[in-house]
């Protein structure tokens, strides 16, 4: 490969101001066009990874590098929750970031309107969140995410919210605009499964301090869907992540 | 369904049974209207008096709505100052909060005086101090609620200050605001009848208060209820009228205006 990762972390590390050491050491390149996940279990530092990488808090040792100029102002983030702003439409809650660029409505309508339907929000324009159900929402808030075309999209686990069913449809549904898209995702989840069945990569962290314990390629092809689920390779690579992760929390 | 004619049908129960109770007992122990008049007196007073107390009525309610909305005005500008600067509302609010907490009445006459000339002016300032502290509190509070995900999202995308009060924080505080102007409303009646009970002001352009006052001293005590039934249907009026405000404002997103599923 011969471009530089897009983002780049020496050495980072956390503490908060209560004492609490949330990271240490991370070195970690991100390479273009991955689709990178950090695992791990809840409280392990993931999210403050992923604050660190939006540059939404500082780290307090190391240093973030963007492998280009004004990156910052092409992330994406979606939160765990949904995030919506309650008192405005589906549709005004989509063009809130390209309204903070100062994009005029009519000018954006149609970008809008094409995420909404990759999202498959077509016909909801006019939903208040409260109207639509957790799934629904997460969608909204994916499509915000998309609607500027992110070179780097944040995810930190939206979909741990959700019941099963309606995660892995979400799940297929990434990973299909994703194939298609090709941004670079880091996607911070607590899933095995939903690790292995969306990356390009995953970076397992220890509990607190979080620590990386291993960084592993996932050696199953793309385009990958749904069928994926029940092929063994797929649950060979989930064993085998899985064995990992109990032999190091042990 | 049931619930609904409950919602309706109790309190007026208990309204009735109270009312021929009182009847009742100042007939049975003859009362005589100086001490209790019925409800019947009072509902024929009202009758009669009617268009001359509401001329009063008048009066009091310019009062009210001009230091409500002074109060709104004031407030709410307050209350952006204080999102903008955490040292302006350190610095101000303790004494907000001591012009809340100073009697009214205790303030009323030094007013009154500074402002001899402006009869409507002192009242209106002093209805204004009653009624404000409530919008800036809510407000405040709520400018200071805003979804700390959506701040973060704001910064993540430059927003400006300017575009995070109005696309984010005014948003925010809205039902806040609205329910600091309810308490409000109500407030800047009471601030408006204790003030003209502070001024004792004569002359002709007198409002409610002054007919109570009167009232009292001739002991007509009929009339009296009168003015006062007059008083709590303007508070009930004014609250329910700013409740639909709200409702309107609001309705299709806050929790607080939507129905509950059972």
């Amino acid at each position: 490969m011969s471009e530089g990762p897009i983002v780049a972390l020496e050495r980072v590390g956390k503490r908060f101001s209560t004492g609490v050491e949330a990271l240490a050491g991370i070195d970690l390149a991100v390479a273009p066009g991955s689709f990178l996940s950090l695992l791990g279990p809840s409280g392990c530092g993931k999210s403050t990874l992923l604050r660190i990488i939006a540059g939404l808090a500082p780290p307090s040792a190391g240093s973030v590098r963007y492998g280009e100029s004004g990156l910052a102002r092409h992330l994406g983030f979606v939160f765990q929750e949904p995030t919506l702003m309650p008192w405005a439409s589906v549709w005004e809650n989509v063009y809130l970031p390209l309204r903070l660029a100062g994009e005029r409505r009519e000018r954006v309508a149609p970008r809008i309107a094409e995420t909404l339907a990759a999202l498959g929000l077509a016909g909801f324009e006019r939903a208040y969140p409260r109207q639509l159900s957790g799934g629904m929402r997460m969608r909204v808030s994916i499509a915000r995410a998309l609607v500027t075309e992110p070179r780097l999209l944040l995810l930190d686990e939206p979909f741990a919210a959700l019941d099963e069913f309606t995660r892995f449809r979400l799940n297929e549904d990434l990973l299909r605009l994703w194939q298609r898209h090709h941004w670079t995702v880091v996607f911070v989840t607590h899933s095995i499964f939903e690790s292995v069945f969306l990356s390009s990569r995953i970076v397992v962290l220890t509990p607190r301090p979080g620590r990386i314990l291993a960084d592993l390629p996932v050696e199953l092809p793309y385009p990958r869907d749904g069928a994926l689920r029940t092929t063994p390779a797929y649950v060979e690579q989930c064993r085998r992540l899985s064995a990992l992760l109990s032999e190091a929390m042990a | 369904m049931n619930d609904r004619i409950a919602r309706i049908a109790a309190p007026l129960a208990v309204g009735v049974l109270f009312l021929i109770g009182w009847e009742t007992l100042v007939r049975l122990e003859r009362l005589p209207p100086y001490v209790l008049p019925g409800p019947l007196l009072v509902a024929e007073t009202l009758w009669r008096d009617g268009p001359s107390l509401l001329g009063s009525l008048l009066v009091t309610l310019r009062i009210t709505l001009a230091a409500l909305a002074a109060a709104i005005l004031v407030g709410g500008a307050l209350a952006i100052l204080f999102a903008q600067s955490r040292l302006l509302e350190i610095s101000l609010f303790p004494y907000a909060v001591i012009l809340q907490v100073t009697p009214i009445v205790a303030i009323a006459p030094l007013i009154i005086i500074w402002l001899r000339d402006q009869v409507f002016l002192s009242l209106l300032v002093c209805a204004w101090i009653v009624a404000f502290f409530p919008i800036v509190a809510n407000t405040t509070l709520g400018l200071n609620s805003a979804d700390r995900n959506l701040v973060d999202l704001f910064r993540l995308y430059g927003a400006s200050r300017w575009q995070t009060l109005r696309h984010l924080r005014l948003p925010s505080a809205l039902p806040y605001f609205l329910a600091g102007v309810r308490i409000s409303g109500g407030l800047a009646l009471i601030g408006a009848v204790v003030a003209e009970f502070v001024a004792g002001t004569g002359g002709a352009d007198t409002g409610l208060a002054s007919r109570i006052l009167e009232a009292g001293y001739r002991l007509q005590m009929a009339r009296l209820f009168a003015a006062l039934l007059l008083l709590a249907a303007t508070g009930i009026a004014i609250f329910a009228a700013l409740s639909f405000i709200a409702r309107l404002l609001i309705g299709h997103w806050h929790e607080s205006a939507l129905p509950r599923e059972e």
